[in-house]
């Protein structure tokens, strides 16, 4: 029995991390995986398109990919090969997510059951949407739902259009094939228009067909560098990563001053023609010349960037959820049958899922070349790791399966968090000036944001305590004991963590701006955990409260430390206000009151209490009585 | 009797009931931040002993939950309490141990910690130095406060400047400055307000002299704002009265500041102005911005780096140091400290931050001490649960 429970469990995690390293299928035989490689700037750094295309469509769609009107499944960057190079296609997928379409004021659009809109359907509507995004409140703190939704409808159509125009002009379908030619007609045009232009400026007679050709294209191109997304044309090396990359429109524009059209430009717009015309073989020959051309001009970056698309396609934070998943089913199951080999695979499958989870976060640290913690996303990703990574050592000491579970849920709700925190786009964007400083970004935020993980640890084990305590008759005194030995030493590290890392803010705010302390809320928010830390402590020590009273304690912990986390940042006021939407307002206010209840739950008669530990506790109540 | 009050004052469940009570105090002062901004719910929360949060008006169903208010008490005495209690367990429970080291190195650090925060309420000043590209600056002002200045730019080096701070100004308060035998008279004062023309109908009463009565402005006090970045428009009626005798009543009023012509009028020989202007801090030194610089990141409008170039000119002892201030590295000079806060949006002007804290050090020795007690606390409880463990 033993080693069939192992051999299942292998299999399932084969199973599992298989399906994250399936080879992407390369149909048709363009080589989309180089396509998918190809480095552009935008937000501040060098980035392969294909993070580009899972971005956007996080953006516009909420998930990474795109079925389209025959039923066929697109990857990302698939998506975007359409978008920018057959973008008649493209404008029929349904990439746009509405979540109420009925509310939206636009009749005629929403169809019963669907909630996603292509290009096409929203066609029609576009006057109307026009007038209505031009009522809304440009204060994003007074806007209803509704505007909301007609706001971000109207940001995602503009996004749409600017990825759309990133590679090459969009004049026409007949266009797309002839770009080269474009080129190269604009190109012979700029010598003669030039003289052209300076004979009507001198009053001369002057070919007036031929100046209008070519004002015709510098105005497309004008608006072009004003539109078109991502930065493709680099600078000529030797170049740093700091230097401005140019877009098609500015890199044509160029040519007005007499530079050549850059080699990424024809490149992008030879692709283009293949792409189109269905030439494998010219596509891909393209595709191998640009990106020799990258490597030989950037030979550093090349490296980061192909790190990066390993890593969109790895995934491996979505990897370590189900594995965190599988290891509190192999314990939940423990406590039922075959609980010594169970108990182990559990202990083993949070290990596996531990070690992908920090491959994951160092991989991010490598791409950005920052600390862990720099946004609102990483500190989810990085509050279920130290989790997960105080559960394991719990276990090595307790071995009662209780650190493995505790630890494999917070791993999993806190990644599942962070999943639905990246929807905003890119979770690797750059760090405004002040918090520009991978010293405390390496200190202050990580020891802080560790704190965290400690104190939602404790109150998670707390949880188990009330649960087992009530419910799970086998629950004895000797695993109150225990549990409660446990959630004491992780307050203690919780306690120490936070007040470490509150005290290294204080330092960072003095040399910053010349004050220790601001009352702001965040810096409030991290106090509040160090004091709800020094609460459950001193009545500890004191003997104010006993196991359960603890308990409850710690329970109100995890309602302090998430407001603390995000609470404050719903506030909108303060220096460390960054990011987090109304959306997370309800799962805040639903996350309170279910701990609320765990803390009505340990406060309940002892009568309630059905496990063994309740008993006893109950006739020693009875007996003190007598 | 005194032994068993001490001990009350020294018990746990004191301490436990303390901290919660500021973890309610600091929760409902950081909700209240929305209301009223950092600035003055810092006042009204933490710097104060009795606080009442009332139901705000933004909130849904204001008109049924409208009557909830819940008072409390405010920072100096749930501070000057703990601190209390503290010391009293400290004078009934101390022992020096090995093992109780950390314990007492947190507790007397938390002591340091809550004694420096109340230092640098009373002491620290904050205030802002604007200055232009290749000029210098020997002030610096904060715009949260106003002062009523006359000055006196006869000297042909310095002017001489009498200031009387804003917080003093109440109707009928009366002020002298013997040294030119005036003596002013507050006939008005508003904190904020809003100033307009008035029309040919509303004579301006008030005013008598100055831009006041002759442009007509008439100024209707309005709500204090308290917003994080607001500026009150802060406004008041002087009657200035030399050797007895009235000179006139004058409007001023911060935004009447050096875009419009000086108010001046004639004291016997002297010839002075009068004005309301954001509080200034005058320095025996000039600071010099020679080069503001801000940086972006490629391809956006995210700010990287802003920097400012500056030369410190001391004018008694002579000696000039330049220094480089940029995010998270501050200039400290002559017991101020320079930080680099914002800047003109044309970036031709840096604006800093001087900050006098006489108490700056406290916080990060109290700190160390905090931090280096739990270490060591944590770290024994943690050997001792090693080795009993290995023990089983």
């Amino acid at each position: 029995m033993k080693r069939a429970v192992t051999i299942i469990t292998a299999l399932v995690v084969l199973i599992t991390v298989g399906r994250h390293l399936r080879p992407t299928d390369t149909s048709d035989g363009f080589n989309i995986n180089e396509f998918s490689e190809l480095p552009v700037q935008v937000g501040g750094r060098i980035k392969p398109l294909d993070t580009v295309a899972r971005n956007t469509l996080l953006i516009l769609a909420s998930r990474q990919q795109v079925v389209t009107p025959s039923g066929e499944i697109l990857s990302p960057i698939e998506w975007l090969l359409d978008l920018t190079m057959r973008p008649e296609k493209a404008d029929t997928y349904r990439v746009f997510k509405i979540e109420f379409p009925d509310d939206l004021g636009l009749p005629g659009l929403a169809q019963k059951g669907q909630r996603y809109y292509s290009f096409n359907d929203l066609l029609p509507h576009f006057e109307e949407l026009n007038k209505l995004a031009q009522k809304i409140d440009p204060e994003h703190k007074k806007r209803t739902p509704y505007e909301q939704q007609i706001y971000s409808l109207n940001q995602g159509l503009t996004l749409y259009h600017r990825v759309m125009h990133s590679l090459h002009p969009i004049r026409s379908k007949e266009g797309l094939d002839q770009l080269i030619d474009e080129y190269t007609s604009y190109k012979s045009l700029v010598l003669p228009a030039m003289q052209e232009l300076r004979k009507q400026q001198a009053g001369e007679k002057h070919d007036t067909a031929l100046l209008r050709d070519f004002i015709a294209y510098g105005d497309d191109y004008l608006k072009l560098s004003q539109t078109a997304y991502l930065r493709i044309v680099p600078p000529p090396p030797p170049a740093s990563t700091m230097d401005d990359w140019e877009n098609i429109g500015l890199d044509l524009l160029d040519v007005i001053k007499g530079e050549p059209i850059s080699a990424y430009t024809t490149g992008y717009a030879s692709l283009t023609m293949a792409y189109r015309a269905n030439d494998v073989t010219m596509f891909n020959q393209t595709i191998n010349a640009l990106r020799e051309r990258f490597i030989a001009d950037f030979p550093t970056e090349i490296k980061r960037v192909h790190f990066e698309r390993m890593f969109n396609k790895l995934q491996p934070f979505a990897a370590s959820m189900e594995l965190y998943v599988l290891a509190f089913l192999a314990i939940c199951i423990s406590w039922l049958r075959w609980s010594t080999t169970l108990n182990k695979v559990a202990f083993w499958l949070l290990l596996f899922a531990l070690i992908i989870h920090t491959v994951g976060l160092i991989s991010r640290m490598y791409i950005q070349g920052r600390p862990p913690v720099t946004n609102l996303y990483s500190s989810a990703v990085f509050v279920g790791w130290g989790a997960v990574l105080l559960g394991a050592f719990l276990e090595r000491f307790y071995r009662n399966g209780i650190g493995v579970a505790m630890a494999a849920l917070v791993g999993f709700c806190t990644l599942i968090i962070a999943h639905h925190l990246a929807m905003d786009g890119d979770t690797l964007e750059m760090m405004r000036a002040v918090l520009d400083s991978n010293f405390w970004l390496a200190t202050h935020v990580v020891i802080i944001t560790f704190g965290y993980s400690a104190m939602f640890f404790a109150g998670m084990l707390a949880i188990a305590f009330i649960i087992g305590g009530l419910f799970v008759r086998s629950f004895s005194q000797k695993s109150a004991q225990s549990l409660s030995g446990m959630v004491y030493g992780i307050t203690c590290f919780a306690t120490l963590f936070s007040l470490v890392g509150t005290i290294l803010g204080g330092i960072w705010g003095d040399q910053s701006w010349g004050r220790f302390w601001g009352w702001d809320p965040k810096e409030n928010g991290a106090l509040m955990i160090v004091i709800m830390g020094a609460i459950l402590l001193h009545a500890r020590w004191g003997g104010v409260v006993r196991e359960r009273g603890i308990m409850a304690i710690a329970v109100c912990g995890n309602i302090v430390t998430a407001w603390s986390w995000f609470g404050t940042n719903l506030l909108g006021v303060g220096l460390h206000s960054y990011g987090f939407t109304d959306k997370g307002f309800k799962w805040l206010a639903i996350f309170f009151l279910s701990q609320l209840v765990f803390i009505l739950l340990a406060n309940l008669p002892w009568s309630y209490w059905r496990s063994d530990f309740g008993n006893i506790q109950q006739s020693r109540k009875r007996s003190n009585r007598v | 009797m005194m032994s068993q009050m001490l001990k009350n004052i020294a018990s746990v469940r004191l301490t436990v009931a303390l901290l919660s009570l500021s973890m309610v105090l600091i929760f409902f002062g950081t909700l209240d931040q929305v209301e009223y901004g950092i600035w003055h719910t810092q006042k009204l929360y933490f710097e104060s002993f009795l606080v009442i949060w009332k139901y705000p008006q933004t909130w849904p169903s204001y008109t049924y939950l409208g009557w909830i208010h819940i008072p409390m008490l405010g920072g100096y005495a749930v501070g000057g309490l703990l601190l209390a209690n503290l010391l009293a367990a400290f004078f009934l429970r101390f022992k020096f141990s090995v093992a109780k080291l950390g314990i007492n190195a947190i507790h007397l650090g938390l002591i340091l910690l809550l004694m420096s925060e109340l230092l640098t309420d009373f002491l620290s000043v904050e205030s802002q130095m604007t200055i232009i590209e290749g000029e210098r600056s020997n002030y610096s002002q904060t715009v949260r406060e106003n002062e009523l200045v006359i000055i006196d730019r006869s000297g042909t080096s310095q002017d001489i400047v009498h200031s009387i701070s804003a917080s003093k100004l109440k109707p009928g308060v009366q002020v002298s400055i013997p040294k030119n035998d005036l003596e002013i008279k507050v006939i008005a004062f508003y904190k904020n307000s809003i100033l307009g023309r008035g029309t040919e109908q509303q004579v301006q009463r008030l005013a008598t002299r100055g831009a006041g009565a002759k442009m007509n402005i008439l100024a209707t006090p309005t709500q204090i704002d308290y917003a994080e970045d607001a500026i009150n428009t802060t406004t008041a009626y002087i009657e200035v009265h030399y050797k007895k005798e009235v000179l006139g009543t004058w409007l001023v009023s911060n935004v009447i500041d050096e875009r419009f012509p000086a108010q001046k009028f004639q004291a016997g020989e002297k010839n002075l102005e009068i004005a309301m202007r954001y509080k200034r801090h005058y320095y025996p030194f000039e600071i010099e911005l020679l080069d503001f610089s801000h940086e972006k990141y490629p391809g956006t409008d995210i700010p990287f780096n802003y920097s400012s170039k500056v030369i410190a000119h001391h004018q008694e002892t002579g000696t000039d140091q330049q220094a480089l201030i940029y995010m998270n590295h501050p200039l400290r000079y002559n017991g101020l400290t320079f930080y680099q806060a914002s800047f003109m949006p044309d970036e031709t002007a840096t604006i800093l931050q001087v900050v006098r804290n006489p108490g700056w050090l406290l916080p990060y020795i109290s700190v160390l001490m905090m931090g280096a007690g739990m270490s060591f606390q944590f770290s024994l409880h943690f050997t001792k649960f090693l080795k009993k463990k290995a023990a089983q």
